[in-house]
């Protein structure tokens, strides 16, 4: 390659390592704020694509395989690797490879780098967590293993920095050569290396440890054909090869041959000595305090972003507040209302609905890298990992559902630590069932109309049992998801417990960049489109709904009913009511009359859509409270939760329908609506960021669905019980 | 007769032992490739607070296996 042509493409790394290496940390070394994620094309593994310049110039595209043990992979992630590896027509095929090995664990770390060895990959050993060695007594000879291993080692700490530049010097001294052809590091039994002739042989492919992988991998590489894969089954059937067997054989081989070059390159002390992690495991995972603590952290997480919602949404609120004011200055000039009209109350009122996120999406990020850092996480999935299992999901999974209870939307985001797909899928659809942050206000207004004569603490009551209703629905939903999904994918638990840590601030800190970023870059668009429509459907509707509700409001001020006072109020619920969305409101009314709901709720639960507290303000316009909602909602701070809204509570109160003139709002009907906002999915964000996650539209809609009838069942069965009762 | 082997399952806590083999192949594919070898010694630390995991302790490593994965694992007496 000419020198010219390098400088135009960028040199191709793949990162590799096993899990717990200390990978992740080197990678934000090198490459810092210039990274970015995407999933690799097909399937859902995250992968991170950072860049940086080596000291000649040379640029480099570091991918981020990752973690895993070996190219015989038991996970989705592990197949990555092995995918890409196998397969040098692949876009993400490397140039070369950096290998990080975590240094006071050698012996356990070199198998997947002499995998790679053999597949004839120019690589370097990178000795990651030399602080560490340092501080236990091990002492490295790189020389040693650099000369029995045959390429170069270099001496690195991700924590502190030490040597990242030696390694980028060292990258691009191994970028100027061509690679030698070394002496295979495992030399294949009789029976593989006949294997692996008839795969070359068909294949083309030159690497005999390559012609074996795709022997290994045939059923799942999707590079292959079908006649290919046949093949490949008749040449593994006539050699009698038994693949499960062979791998085995192989990795004990490796350790065989490399345990050795590590004993003569690394002085350790003989004993493994009881460490902090130890003492520390002895209570953080103990019988009974162990879960303990675990409720006590997660309490502690669910109170900052509680606080932080309430704190952060003022400041939201404010910022909006201001936007909408300027764009009313700006727009009113134009004497087009429809302009300021989609302007202030569509594009602007969507905006607020996913800038209110970043907030609890950064701090719950924020914690959940905390814990992740620290190597808490792991022990969090060895204590619930039972418990889960039994409802389909694995030990992670509680910390999905405990952050949904701030959130849905950064919960749904922090499953990809789960590798199990079906796990991680069960996790993704049950996670919305448990009461979030924005359910709150939508619970105050209706729990008084529901019970007006309880008092409080018969309300406060209802409130936790809410939150207890999302609870077991999310686990019973989760146990029923277990028997219908199928997935070849065996589940295992077999999870290594890294050494405790102080969290790295700098892999903290992109952790949440990273997050909050792919949120934003994600879920723009349709939460924009969605807006829109939802704006469209409420503003407009067959002929003009404006002279119209003029008309109405103004034959009812006549009549002496509503003082003129209101006449702005009364228009904008008697537009609302003659709308596209009244229409579709009364459209719907028979569907949900079973419920105990009118059109003016199916309204409400329309717009719900946009955000579930979006039911309070659309309640204020249909009872025609508009200016005196503003008022109430504002006066967040003087009253008791439960009073905020009580003009509302009110007019909903003594509201009738109109051909059987009853009570619209009994103790049935607004338990029933508790219920089914508890349970129903009615936040397109959320929906938006399970397709971003799972890849597919599908999903998306099967929760909406699944959502929505369960809590139509469930608001049923309370409105018939509590008339029964 | 005297038992030859025992699973992993069977040891009490801070008890340790050598391993022999594996009775399942996949289990095997990925406890070798996590370095946990026949011959290596593990020893019991404690069980999961709700049952059915094990917290054990191979050449320095720290592991967590289920009780399905722990039974695989044939052990010296």
């Amino acid at each position: 390659m000419s020198n010219d042509a390098q400088q135009l493409r960028p040199l191709k790394v793949g990162l590799i390592g096993n899990p717990n290496s200390g990978k992740s940390t080197v990678f934000n070394q090198l490459t810092g704020l210039r990274q970015k994620t995407g999933n690799f094309p097909g399937v859902t593994v995250e992968i991170k694509v950072g860049s940086f310049t080596l000291p000649k110039g040379q640029k480099v595209s570091l991918i981020d395989f990752p973690g895993a043990y070996s190219l015989y992979p038991t996970s989705s992630d592990e197949k990555v690797l092995a995918e890409v590896l196998s397969n040098p027509g692949d876009a993400n095929f490397p140039d070369m490879l950096v290998y990080i090995a975590d240094v006071t664990n050698l012996e356990k770390h070199l198998l997947l780098f002499s995998q790679i060895l053999d597949l004839q990959i120019p690589a370097i050993l990178v000795l990651n967590m030399m602080d560490v060695a340092a501080e236990e007594g091990i002492r490295v000879q790189t020389q040693t293993l650099a000369a029995k291993l045959g390429v170069a080692v270099v001496a690195v700490s991700g924590r502190t920095g030490e040597n990242i530049a030696q390694l980028k010097a060292q990258m691009e001294q191994l970028a100027g050569t061509t690679p030698l052809a070394t002496k295979p590091f495992y030399t294949l039994t009789e029976n593989e290396c006949s294997v692996a002739e008839a795969v070359k042989m068909n294949f083309g492919t030159e690497n005999g440890y390559r012609a074996l992988l795709i022997a290994h991998h045939k059923d799942w590489l999707p590079f292959l054909s079908v006649p290919e894969r046949a093949m490949l089954t008749t040449i593994q059937d006539t050699k009698q090869f038994q693949s499960l067997r062979a791998q085995v054989e192989e990795t004990m081989t490796r350790f065989d041959r490399f345990v050795p070059i590590v004993k003569s390159a690394v002085q350790q002390p003989s004993a493994f000595p009881l460490t902090f992690t130890d003492r520390l495991d002895g209570v953080l995972t103990h019988r009974f305090f162990g879960p303990l603590i675990f409720f006590g952290i997660m309490a502690l997480v669910f109170m900052c972003i509680f606080y932080g919602y309430e704190i952060t949404g003022g400041w939201v609120e404010g910022a909006m507040g201001w936007l909408i004011e300027q764009a009313e200055a700006l727009t009113t000039p134009l004497n087009m209302a429809w302009l300021t009209d989609f302007i202030t109350k569509g594009i602007l009122e969507g905006l607020k609905g996913v800038l209110v996120f970043i907030p609890q999406i950064a701090l719950l990020s924020l914690l959940i890298a905390l814990l992740e850092e620290s190597g808490y996480l792991t022990r969090v999935v060895f204590m619930f990992d039972r418990m889960m299992q039994r409802f389909g999901m694995n030990g992670r999974s509680i910390v999905a559902l405990i952050g949904g209870g701030a959130c849905a939307v950064p919960a749904i985001k922090g499953t990809r630590t789960i590798t199990n797909w079906k796990e991680r899928i069960i996790t993704i659809m049950v996670t919305p069932f448990i009461s979030c942050s924005a359910r709150i206000p939508v619970y105050m207004v209706l729990i008084p109309i529901a019970l007006p004569n309880a008092g409080w603490w018969i309300w406060a009551q209802v409130f936790g049992g809410m939150y207890v209703l999302g609870v077991v629905v999310a686990l019973l939903s989760g146990w029923v998801l277990k028997k219908i999904l199928r997935s070849t994918e065996q589940s295992f638990l077999t999870l290594h417990m890294p050494v405790y840590r102080v969290p790295h601030w700098k892999n903290v800190w992109l952790t949440v960049v990273d997050k909050v970023k792919s949120f934003v870059s994600g879920v723009w668009k349709p939460i924009i489109i969605i807006t829109s429509v939802l704006w469209l459907l409420s503003s407009f509707g067959p002929g003009d709904i404006a002279s119209k509700a003029r008309a109405s409001a103004e034959e009812e001020i006549a009549l002496g009913h509503v003082p003129d006072s209101l006449r702005g109020d009364l228009e904008a619920s008697y537009k609302l009511e003659y709308s596209w969305a009244g229409k579709i409101g009364k459209f719907i009314e028979p569907a949900i009359r079973p419920l105990g709901y009118d059109w003016k709720i199916g309204i409400g639960i329309l717009s719900s859509f946009l955000a579930r507290e979006v039911f309070n303000s659309t309640m204020y316009i249909i009872y025609s409270l508009e200016s005196v909602g503003k008022i109430e909602e504002g006066a967040a701070g003087d009253q008791k939760p439960f009073e905020r809204y009580s003009s509302l509570k009110d007019r909903m109160l003594n509201d009738t329908f109109r051909d059987t003139h009853q009570k619209i709002y009994t103790p049935a009907t607004g338990l029933s609506l508790l219920v089914f906002y508890a349970l129903a999915m009615q936040c397109m964000s959320t929906l938006v960021v399970v397709k971003q996650e799972t890849g597919k539209w599908r999903w998306a809609i099967i929760q909406f669905v699944f959502m929505g009838a369960i809590a139509y069942l469930f608001a049923w069965l309370t409105f018939l019980a509590v008339n029964a009762f | 007769m005297q038992r030859r082997h025992r699973t992993l399952p069977e040891l009490k806590a801070h008890e340790s032992a050598q391993t022999i083999s594996f009775t399942d192949h996949a289990l095997a594919c990925k406890l070798t490739a996590m370095g946990v070898l026949p011959g290596a010694t593990i020893e019991m630390i404690r069980k999961a607070p709700f049952g059915d995991a094990f917290y054990v302790k191979v050449d320095g490593v720290r592991l967590a296996l289920r009780t399905d994965e722990a039974k695989q694992i044939l052990l010296t007496v």
